[in-house]
């Protein structure tokens, strides 16, 4: 009933003088001089913003098997944003904004050939739609692209039991806000849900202003949080808040006529009239291919990660047996037993066996320290560093692959800051994002390059398929099918054996200086009053 | 109702007018103090030298029908039940006021409910968004909690800390909050205050779940005023932003019959204003003072991280032990007059997750509440006979300790003396340096090749 009087009222003042009036403040035909070269500067700026310029986002493109597709593929696809070194070298880094100047620069000289070719034009009324398209699904892919890492909660995992024994104050500012969304993981769904509707909006026409506005505000805070607690991605963060401003800036002047003026306000929009099939059928192709990929796919890959894959915790299931939390009870270094003290610099103390293929304990000794967020995509479970980046307190954390038959460990340090490096071997960034510049000196390993014999390695079997094969993906058999990276890393051999109940576990080996040490180990049960996680991501078995 | 929120001239429906009832005794019942129990407290401030925490006490007004537990500093929030037995009075007054009132509209009545649910939602947010602008709310941790394994932090406590580290954010969280509560206080910019603060209440509603937070009713409670008032404007804005037609802005205006109630609507709004700025003022004061959530009395031990390097329990030295229930492992000295034990025990935490605002230092309980990996002592420390007298005041808090200080050097402290059960202890104490990633971390960036 509402509605039908209100369209009469309407019909009733579209005929008045009134009327007249609003159609020449809202619908104006000609635009003025400074609100065309606004638009020609915007639109350069927004398309170019809108490119992947990275030659290798298309290789990457190309390179997706759609058959064994891995969450990270279509992620990539989503995430990208301008980067020109070439030119920003010569700008102040200005808190790494210097890629936004440049093509701030483009579009300016951009629009100027832009005015002179183009002086004549009356509006930029159809091409202002079609940016705002292109600005609509720009966002709107970029950010589902992260919103299904939360939704399925993947991103900020909750933390290992190493973290859990890690005071407050060893952890970085990073480490910190991370924990505290991975803390609660119906939580992280609420976050991930909030961005996935703000993207989901942002396709629609008529939901696109709701959209903008969600995109700001949780954007603006996650930028804000970033800056805050430094977490690095603060850029990529505000280049949403951009976006969505740019897009709520096409509803404001209405909304502040209606709301604040109190004026009769009538919408006017420019949309485009396809005449002919082709049109719809590539309109319709386009939006529904969208949708499909990056709404229906998507989740599913990012589901099946979260389930067997889980990107930044290792997958790989640990020895059910050792699992838990342990006082080192004895400790003994080249036969010589160290007594309990937790300032002394050799003895191990609080020590963890993770659900995953992680070993931690602590030394009071002081190390390099990885202060990266510990992202990435890595698909080796010791390039998974989520659980050792951002942390201190002397915590070490070794991944280790079980010889289950011969009863033993290969261990390695998961700390890539306290890694060497071969000579001439590869340095760059690709492998290790954010990994520190350390400047250490070139070393020889200390362990043979078998240190890992056939036979261990026949018992140890195949890391690829030590997940769920429902979880299997052609990037990760990729990745598995090169060999690792060329670090030296600090390596341990360590027999294990558990006694009946479990109570007790002994280590005897080798260390990192090939020294034998013999750990003896007594299992606690271990009360946190912080509440346990009630969505885990990951198989890993039951624990006995 | 609804037509009336497009266009005041139009006619109300008929269950629009009943709806309407309910909804003005309801959240009238919710939002106005006409409280015998509230003014119980009012009468207990002192007026002439108001403090910041009587203003927020004053802000966090709820009706509270069934009793709900209260301290001088803390005076209850309601609950639901109390919020169903005001639907319940309302369902039966919207009732009787229908066969009573042959009234054909409310506009004039739904302009004034939203006046003061405006006001009322505006002190609300003003009062939480000071305590974040000058970040008081979550404060920096204590060295205790620097010293506390992560997993011996309730959800709460980590949530606060996690903020607590974060100033900047924290005062970013509070200028949105007052930002929204002002831009209450102007008729044509509601739509947009209800709106932030669907979101960022509705966050906190959403947090307070999430972490176990005691305020899920109190962020509720602003939340349904926020989403009444808001109500008022979403037909406009849905018909103009989502159908896309032409839309009539709101056309009521209220009127004043006699020429005082103009002058009275400035008065009153002139006083909020200085309300508004006084608690402005006085959260400042208190803030650059150190706060409301840590004691305030400077500590007369030195301050800092020590290690226990002996431990003797009736004459016998007891070594290291992790699991040990008497033997110290580590000491932390506060600021201020607290001391922080770790030992073998675990303890039972206390929970403390609704902000309490408590004058004395005795009473403030923030740095105990929602942590178990260590026991806090408040101390007492008489400098000229070098007498230490150590209080518990969570875990056993019949826990004492009377100790004889003797500064060996400016790091060594040596201590003898007595528990409560007046069994004998020598205790040696070493300060040590310690160095916290936290702070470290800041100092060089990601990339600093930080060796700790």
């Amino acid at each position: 009933m509402m509605n039908t009087q209100l369209t009469q009222h309407t019909h009733q003042m579209l005929k008045t003088n009134g009327v007249e009036k609003v159609n020449d403040k809202t619908k104006k035909k000609d635009w003025t001089e400074v609100e065309k070269l606004a638009f020609r500067i915007a639109f350069i700026f927004f398309i170019i913003m809108s490119i992947p310029w990275n030659w290798k986002w298309y290789t990457d493109l190309f390179a997706i098997h759609w058959t064994g597709l891995h969450y990270r593929d279509l992620y990539d696809i989503a995430r990208f944003q301008p980067s020109f070194p070439v030119l920003s070298q010569w700008f102040p880094d200005l808190y790494g904004y210097a890629d936004w100047i440049v093509v701030l620069f483009l579009a300016i000289a951009g629009a100027a050939i832009w005015s002179v070719v183009d002086g004549k034009v009356k509006n930029y009324n159809k091409l202002y739609y079609w940016l705002l398209v292109v600005a609509r699904y720009r966002a709107g892919i970029g950010i589902i692209g992260f919103a299904f890492t939360k939704v399925l909660p993947v991103q900020m995992p909750y933390p290992s039991e190493g973290l859990l024994n890690t005071d407050f104050g060893d952890l970085t500012q990073q480490k910190i806000y991370w924990l505290s969304i991975g803390i609660v993981p119906w939580y992280q769904v609420f976050t991930g849900v909030v961005e996935l509707l703000a993207g989901t909006m942002l396709f629609f026409r008529k939901t696109t202003f709701y959209g903008a506005a969600l995109l700001v505000g949780a954007l603006g805070s996650i930028t804000f949080v970033n800056f805050a607690y430094e977490g690095g991605v603060h850029i990529y963060a505000s280049y949403f808040v951009l976006y969505g401003l740019f897009i709520m800036s096409y509803y404001i002047p209405r909304i502040y006529r209606l709301m604040i003026s109190e004026q009769y306000t009538v919408p006017i929009n420019y949309y485009p009239t396809f005449n002919k099939t082709w049109q719809h059928a590539l309109r319709f192709g386009l939006k529904t291919a969208v949708l499909i990929v990056f709404l229906g796919v998507l989740f599913y890959v990012q589901l099946l990660n979260f389930l067997y894959d889980p990107y930044k915790q290792p997958s790989s299931p640990g020895v059910t047996k050792l699992r838990g939390y342990y006082d080192v009870r004895a400790f003994y270094l080249n036969n010589v037993l160290i007594p309990d003290n937790p300032y002394d610099s050799l003895r191990w103390q609080d020590l963890t066996f993770e659900k995953w293929t992680t070993m931690t304990f602590k030394v009071n000794k002081a190390q390099r320290l990885d202060l990266s967020n510990g992202g990435g995509n890595p698909i080796r479970d010791i390039d998974r560093t989520f659980e050792i980046a951002g942390v201190g307190g002397g915590r070490r954390v070794f991944h280790y692959y079980a010889d289950t038959v011969d009863k033993v460990l290969y261990l390695q340090d998961k700390n890539i800051a306290a890694a060497a490096f071969k000579r001439g071997g590869q340095r760059n960034d690709e492998g290790y994002p954010n990994r520190p510049e350390n400047k250490q000196e070139s070393l020889t390993d200390n362990y043979p390059e078998d240190w890992i014999n056939e036979r261990a390695w026949r018992h140890i079997g195949d890391e690829n398929k030590m997940i769920d094969p429902k979880g299997t993906t052609a990037r990760r058999s990729r990745a598995f099918a090169t060999l690792p990276k060329e670090v030296i890393r600090r390596k341990m051999v360590l027999h294990y054996e558990v006694s009946n109940d479990g109570a007790f576990v002994t280590l005897k080996g080798l260390n990192e200086n090939r020294d034998s040490i013999r750990v003896e180990l007594i299992r606690r049960d271990r009360k946190y009053i912080l509440t346990k996680s009630t969505l885990d991501a990951g198989q890993y078995g039951k624990i006995q | 109702m609804e037509n009336s929120a497009i266009n005041g001239q139009t006619s109300w429906t008929k269950h629009g007018m009943i709806l309407f009832r309910f909804f003005f005794v309801y959240l009238m019942l919710q939002a106005i103090p006409v409280d015998v129990k509230f003014y119980e407290h009012l009468r207990q401030i002192n007026w002439w030298n108001i403090g910041f925490s009587d203003i927020f006490n004053i802000s966090r007004y709820t009706r509270q029908i069934v009793n709900s537990p209260v301290t001088p500093d803390f005076w209850g929030i309601n609950t639901f039940l109390d919020w169903g037995i005001m639907a319940l009075i309302a369902i039966i007054s919207a009732v009787f006021w229908s066969f009573i009132d042959k009234r054909q509209e409310y506009a004039s009545l739904y302009y004034w409910l939203r006046v003061v649910l405006r006001y009322r939602l505006a002190i609300g947010i003003i009062a939480y968004g000071f305590i974040k602008v000058f970040p008081m709310q979550s404060p920096y941790p204590s060295l205790s909690e620097l010293n506390t394994n992560y997993g011996d932090l309730s959800a709460w406590k980590i949530f606060s800390l996690t903020l607590g580290i974060a100033p900047s954010f924290e005062t970013f969280l509070g200028l949105v909050e007052i930002t929204a509560g002002l831009l209450l206080l102007y008729r044509k910019t509601v739509f947009l205050a209800s709106f932030i603060i669907l979101c960022f209440t509705g966050n906190v509603f959403l947090s307070n779940l999430a972490y176990e937070g005691g305020e899920v009713v109190y962020s509720l409670y602003l939340l349904q005023f926020a989403l009444f008032l808001l109500w008022y404007d979403a037909p406009r804005l849905f018909r103009l932003l989502s159908l896309e037609k032409p839309t009539l802005p709101n056309t009521f205006k209220v009127t004043y019959p006699n020429n005082w109630q103009p002058k009275l609507r400035l008065i009153l709004k002139g006083i909020f204003i200085i309300v508004f700025i006084l608690y402005g003022v006085k959260t400042y004061g208190v803030y650059r003072k150190g706060g409301y959530q840590f004691p305030l009395k400077k500590g007369a031990m030195r301050e800092g991280f020590y290690q226990v390097l002996r431990f003797s329990y009736n004459g016998t030295n007891l070594p290291f032990n992790k699991h040990d229930s008497l033997r110290w492992q580590n000491v932390v000295i506060e600021k201020w007059t607290t001391i922080s034990i770790k030992i073998g025990r675990q303890l039972e935490p206390l929970t403390s997750n609704v902000e309490v605002i408590h004058e004395n230092d005795v009473e403030k309980g923030y740095e105990f509440s929602g942590t178990a990996g260590r026991q806090y002592f408040r101390y007492e420390f008489d400098k000229s006979k070098q007498h230490l007298v150590l209080k518990a005041v969570d875990g056993d808090k019949g826990e004492s300790f009377l100790l004889n200080v003797k500064q060996a050097n400016n790091d060594t402290i040596f201590l003898n003396g007595i528990n409560k059960n007046s069994d004998s202890l020598q205790i040696v104490l070493q300060k040590v340096d310690k160095k916290y990633l936290l702070e470290e971390a800041k100092k060089g960036g990601r990339r600093s090749g930080l060796v700790l």
